[in-house]
């Protein structure tokens, strides 16, 4: 999918990075993802349906998802030079039946 | 051959039988199974509020731990909860009336609660000894064959920035 080296950049989800100051803001970075569900893990979260209770598969899909978004997001920033992203906020829509949007956004920032 | 009962009869009684056995069988097994879900978790909370301390939690950018803060790690993690088939079918019939729907409070709450313990846990893997700015946010999870859109289950997503001293 991504670039197998993952981009590593600070992030915080506060208007600083703490231990850091801050030195140019370069603007808002996103990164978005779509998934659909696999049928096999949407049929076995149907059955597992019957008691309730927490749906693993569909967790750790969403978990996974959130973290390309992430990393996409994180690749924008990257490719403006800048080091670290603040005041990360996370949005989840779902855009279809069975499928979710991950969206993510922050501001991109050069931190010393 | 008279004393025989009308298979019409007992095809009405079987009927009746499946269709309510399988709600009433699964809220059963629901409610023993989130009990005991519960149940754990209230002590795994108990410990790790212990350990973790109940004030290094906050919901505002606390600008106090912030300044003494040596480097700080984004936390986040998911939690996808669902009623069971049986509660679903119940919450239905009581949507006739209104009012309270326990079912659906239950399973709320177990998902918040877990996955705001989850993120302590992971602050903790991460040394972090604060988190400040957190944030829970909830949406739906709607299955693919569900064609009707029905809500079949519920995401919880905590994230905050966690503050290594």
């Amino acid at each position: 999918m991504e670039s197998p080296q993952a981009i590593s950049l600070m992030l915080s989800n506060v208007e600083t990075i703490p231990g850091h100051s801050l030195v140019n803001s370069l603007g808002l970075v996103s990164g978005s993802t779509v998934r659909a569900k696999h049928i096999g893990k949407d049929i076995f979260a149907g059955l597992k349906n019957i008691v309730g209770g927490e749906l693993k598969a569909y967790t750790e899909l969403l978990n996974e998802s959130r973290n390309e978004a992430l990393q996409r997001m994180m690749a924008d920033a990257h490719s403006r030079g800048a080091n670290a992203i603040v005041n990360v906020r996370f949005a989840t829509s779902s855009v279809a039946a069975g499928a979710s949007e991950l969206f993510c956004y922050g501001t991109a920032v050069v931190v010393q | 051959m008279d004393e025989v009962v009308p298979i019409w009869l007992v095809w009405t009684i079987v009927s009746i039988v499946v269709t309510f056995a399988f709600p009433v069988i699964s809220w059963a097994l629901g409610r023993w199974y989130q009990d005991s879900l519960l149940n754990k978790l209230d002590v795994a909370e108990k410990n790790q509020m212990a350990a973790f301390g109940a004030d290094q939690i906050s919901s505002t950018s606390n600008k106090v731990s912030s300044l003494s803060a040596q480097s700080s790690v984004l936390l986040h993690t998911s939690i996808v909860v669902g009623p069971s088939m049986g509660q679903m079918f119940f919450m239905w019939s009581k949507s006739v009336f209104g009012g309270r729907l326990h079912s659906y409070d239950v399973v709320i709450s177990y998902g918040r609660r877990e996955v705001v313990r989850r993120l302590q846990e992971q602050a903790t893997q991460l040394g972090c000894s604060s988190i400040t700015n957190l944030r829970i946010q909830t949406s739906t999870v709607t299955f693919a064959k569900n064609s009707k859109g029905r809500t079949s289950s519920l995401e919880f997503l905590a994230y905050g920035t966690g503050i290594r001293k």
